[in-house]
């Protein structure tokens, strides 16, 4: 079994395209939220968009314009290509990409299927052939030059966190050299009605872990990093990976246990495999969706693990939007810069504890502080529970 | 090499569905698609009688395809108003892996794979990976697809049905590190090739090598690996003690499998 590091990463998220104007919104509380611009809509709700039009997206890219690609492969291979450029890998490494995604090309299916509707014969059969989530990895592989091995996951909101999860596993294995792992998302209004018909989306802002937290917001992005194995050269290096688990809540398709079980499965087996002590985390960065039932079952899983004491704690939701397959890979690329800069980021819009579970996370921006393992929790529909922990 | 020690498909379900899911409100909200992939799930383990299950592990190339349909349809007819959320729900991917865990009250791993043609080989690997490392004894292995009318007109439009039959289909497997009672084959960590094999030169290097087109029964969809392999394991005998499975997906993305008899 070889220890594993994260040698580059990469992030595109309502924040900005890139990690260093990701970073720039975090240190200065920046939130992307905004109304929908991407496609009408009767929901008037914020969400956390890409502030990029396709075209724009493929320009940035360099892309043929006579050829149709999905928003999740664009953003997927503008993350993708800046955490392998960061990491510039040696060209003889056998390289794979495990990416994760929930909606794959239904941006595009949407426009097809208005005209498929009215008349069988009707809708470009260019709009739907990316439908499937292989779509946008094998674009995303293609775009990057990774050529020896890819897959896709797709577990809903914890994806990304288990393509993580997966990279690392097949490095440990000796299958692989260099992993690019992690997720990729665009809005597109099955989601956003996805999400209208659970009721669990806030008209304004979301408020993660406030007494007054009325829903999530949605948002779109990618964010990938660069997995090797540990005794082998690189150029940067992030730290390690050195716990992960993924549990089941086994509660409810849609919903979790109010103690919390899932998510304190897959905290402590983390932790176990770290072989670190609760006291060893110095940030979370918490799954913190802002619905009533999410920040109430996370919160009671911390309680259980870490006692009267929880570590330094916040969502980066308020400031993303919830990404759904991408949250994982993005918030493990803000987990990672917490760690480099001594930083902790913060849980935006909180004023009130909640009544039951008095938990008050970080809302200030910090740096300067010593943080040397911090956890990242992702959780969705179907139980599905993941925690990484990264160390220095 | 683990080993194969429990397979059921939705073609030889034997149990009573209300058995495998016994509560009716449950059994009446689930598609299609959810019932027969999480009722093949179920009766599976059954088969296996494994003390426990550390892992569950699926494959869909398409996912939940008719509840995705009836969800967009639903947002269209009705201008984003009065939706039901169950389609939206069941079109998660992981919904039938998840399903399972629920009816079972397993805590334990649970992951979906969703790549084309490598599906099912993915979740293979995931499986065989889990195995060799000691991580879990007995892995829940499946895989499910369906053909639905909309999926089907389109694919006929694209010409893909002039060169091969639709199929559909739920496979479910035990692969555990230890030989069971019913084993019936071991199995390799699946082979991704980065290239499509010829025939010929596959036929040469593999005695008992059988091409995807050698199952004319199965036709074609994104997890018909599973399919190939719930087949060619019946086919094993003291006469045919190994087989090598070649698959690809319209000729793209070949794998190979490789199987012994127990």
């Amino acid at each position: 079994m070889f220890p594993v590091k994260i040698s580059g990463i990469g992030v595109v998220s309502a924040l900005g395209i890139g990690v260093n104007a990701n970073l720039e919104a975090l240190q200065s509380g920046r939130s992307g939220l905004g109304a929908i611009s991407l496609f009408d809509s009767n929901h008037c709700v914020p969400v956390g968009e890409v502030k990029c039009s396709n075209d724009e997206l493929r320009q940035r890219l360099g892309l043929p314009i006579d050829k149709v690609f999905s928003r999740t492969a664009m953003l997927g291979m503008m993350a993708a290509r800046e955490a392998l450029d960061d990491a510039q890998i040696d060209t003889h490494w056998r390289v794979g990409l495990v990416s994760a995604t929930s909606v794959g090309g239904m941006d595009l299916t949407e426009q097809f299927y208005r005209d498929f509707m009215r008349n069988l014969d009707g809708g470009r059969l260019r709009m739907v052939v990316h439908h499937d989530s292989a779509d946008s990895t094998l674009h995303i592989a293609d775009y990057c030059g990774i050529d020896h091995f890819s897959t896709t996951i797709s577990t809903a909101c914890s994806s990304s966190a288990n393509a993580i999860m997966l990279g690392a596993r097949l490095i440990r294995a000796g299958l692989l050299d260099v992993v690019v792992a992690g997720g990729t998302d665009a809005l597109c209004q099955f989601t956003v009605n996805g999400f209208a018909s659970l009721k669990i989306l806030d008209t304004q802002p979301c408020r993660p872990f406030d007494a007054t937290r009325a829903g999530l917001n949605l948002g779109e992005g990618a964010g990938y990093i660069v997995l090797q194995r540990a005794d082998t050269p690189s150029v940067r290096d992030y730290g390690r990976l050195l716990g992960f688990a993924n549990a089941n809540d086994a509660t409810h398709q849609t919903a979790t246990s109010q103690s919390g079980d899932g998510a304190f499965l897959s905290m402590s087996k983390a932790l176990q495999m770290a072989e670190l002590s609760t006291a060893a985390i110095d940030y979370i960065n918490v799954h913190g969706t802002g619905t009533g039932n999410n920040d109430a079952s996370e919160g009671a899983a911390l309680q259980r693990i870490f006692g009267a004491d929880i570590p330094t704690f916040s969502s980066t939701k308020a400031f993303t939007g919830h990404t759904l397959a991408a949250a994982g890979g993005i918030e493990a690329v803000f987990s990672l810069l917490a760690m480099r800069h001594g930083a902790v980021w913060p849980n935006l819009n909180f004023t009130t504890p909640m009544r039951e579970l008095p938990l008050v996370p970080e809302t200030h921006f910090r740096d300067g502080l010593a943080i040397h393992h911090v956890m990242s929790n992702s959780f969705g529909f179907g139980g599905n529970c993941a925690t990484l922990i990264f160390g220095k | 090499m683990p080993f194969i020690n429990a397979i059921a498909s939705d073609k030889t379900l034997k149990t009573d569905i209300k058995a495998l899911i016994p509560d009716p409100m449950v059994r009446r909200r689930m598609s299609r698609i959810v019932k027969r992939g999480v009722s093949v799930g179920m009766e599976c383990l059954l088969t296996a009688g494994a003390d426990t299950i550390d892992a569950i592990i699926t494959a869909t190339g398409f996912g939940c395809l008719d509840d995705s349909e009836k969800f967009l349809r639903n947002i269209i007819d009705t201008d984003e108003q009065l939706l039901n959320p169950t389609p939206f729900i069941q079109s998660t991917f992981n919904t039938v892996g998840g399903q399972i865990g629920l009816l079972c009250k397993n805590h334990c791993y649970n992951m979906t794979y969703t790549h084309r043609g490598r599906s099912f080989e993915s979740a293979l690997l995931d499986a065989v990976l889990l195995l060799d490392a000691g991580e879990a004894h007995n892995v829940l292995l499946g895989a499910f697809d369906e053909t639905t009318p909309t999926q089907h007109k389109i694919m006929e439009r694209m010409g893909l049905w002039r060169r091969a039959q639709a199929g559909e289909g739920a496979y479910f497997f035990v692969v555990s590190d230890q030989r069971g009672a019913n084993c019936v084959a071991t199995i390799d960590r699946p082979e991704f090739l980065q290239t499509p094999a010829t025939e010929e030169n596959l036929r040469q290097q593999y005695a008992n090598a059988l091409f995807y087109n050698d199952y004319a029964d199965c036709g074609v969809f994104h997890t018909a690996a599973a399919a190939v392999l719930f087949e060619a394991i019946n086919r094993l005998s003291p006469d045919t003690p190994k087989l090598t499975l070649y698959n690809t997906y319209f000729g793209t993305m070949p794998t190979m499998l490789h199987i012994r008899a127990c």
